[in-house]
């Protein structure tokens, strides 16, 4: 009689197995910044002291102050004023003083120089930039100017020598005007 | 068959021996395994303690290493419109920075220190030249430190030169940094 073996399991067996994991030592590592800037063209305007005029309040700003200190059409005037007309009825005083317009970026290889009063002049009392007779319009001081380099001016206080109320300005008391500069680029 | 017979033979023979043996030795197994360990270097990016001050602007994406920078909008005449930026103008050009740090780290190593090299990834235009702690880069890995330790922020200032007569346009580069250990 055949005798049925079943089938049964294997012998078990040690199984050896070997795994490596084998990699290059890493000495470097790496890293990138990604950086952006927007880079604009622009202009700017500053005033600057003039060596021959008088000190700014502020040089190198784009809002100073200039003072003229007391002003006569005889007496004593400050370092950096001076006095160019003596008439019947009038008397002129001007100073000296600088613009610069600075540039950046741009294509334009001038600009334009208006100027206006921010408020009409006292009584007797009138302005001037450059032999142009400023009022509350914006008027022309130059048409093509020089980037990025010192521009002189002439700033002239024309002064009645009427009397205070007869068409003349206050005495004793500061005078105070606004001018508005600007630069335009062609 | 003679043959068949003796393989059968066999066979049940070995039928045979299998269940004493099981009985009296159980069934393993047994794995074994080889590993060789090398040590691994890391570089990320982070923000300086300082983000958000004059000079530290914040990263985009930071603690990673593939950051964002945004220096903002800047020219010859007017500032930088991200307090966070550094701006300085001179008569000629003007310059934009912001500082972050680097982190780099090392395992398994008996390495001391590591240099740090930056490249950027293509040439500025004429009259740009972006710098890494004042140092102009180029497209060439340029040294910028020697010996920095492992695990501390070393903090880095990436700037931007921009000439006075650069034309408007917008400025993107991306700078690459290489950690080496030594």
């Amino acid at each position: 009689m055949r005798t049925q073996i079943p089938f049964i399991s294997l012998l078990a067996t040690s199984v050896l197995i070997t795994v490596s994991f084998n990699a290059e030592g890493q000495t470097t590592a790496t890293g990138t910044v990604d950086a952006l800037l927007i880079h604009n063209s622009g202009i700017s305007l500053v005033f600057d002291t003039n060596t021959s005029g008088v000190a700014l309040g502020t040089s190198g700003a784009a809002a100073t102050t200039l003072n003229f200190g007391a002003i006569s059409a005889f007496g004593a005037l400050v370092a950096g004023v001076t006095r160019s007309a003596v008439l019947s009825n009038f008397f002129t005083v001007g100073t000296l003083f600088n613009i610069q317009v600075q540039e950046g970026g741009a294509t334009s290889t001038s600009y334009r120089l208006t100027a206006q009063l921010s408020a009409a002049s006292p009584a007797g009392f009138s302005c001037a930039v450059d032999g142009v007779t400023l009022g509350t319009a914006s008027s022309q001081i130059q048409s093509s100017a020089a980037y990025n380099t010192d521009v002189q001016h002439a700033l002239n206080l024309t002064i009645s020598t009427a009397a205070p109320g007869a068409g003349g300005p206050a005495l004793n008391t500061p005078l105070t005007t606004t001018l508005n500069f600007t630069a335009t680029a062609n | 068959m003679k043959g068949t017979g003796l393989i059968r033979t066999c066979f049940i023979a070995a039928i045979c021996v299998s269940p004493a043996l099981a009985a009296s030795n159980p069934p393993t197994a047994q794995l074994l395994f080889h590993a060789n360990l090398t040590s691994s270097v890391t570089l990320v990016f982070q923000n300086n303690p300082n983000a958000g001050s004059t000079g530290y602007c914040a990263l985009i994406n930071s603690g990673a290493n593939f950051v964002g920078l945004n220096l903002g909008n800047a020219s010859q005449v007017v500032p930088d419109d991200q307090a966070c930026v550094r701006y300085l103008s001179g008569s000629s050009s003007y310059t934009v920075s912001s500082a972050f740090d680097v982190v780099v780290t090392i395992t398994n190593s008996r390495s001391p220190s590591y240099s740090l090299a930056a490249q950027i990834s293509t040439a500025s235009p004429s009259g740009v030249t972006w710098t890494l702690n004042g140092t102009g880069l180029s497209t060439s890995f340029k040294t910028i430190q020697t010996a920095n330790p492992y695990v501390s922020p070393i903090t880095q200032t990436l700037g931007v030169n921009v000439q006075r007569a650069v034309a408007a346009q917008t400025l993107f580069e991306s700078v690459n940094f290489l950690a080496t250990a030594n």
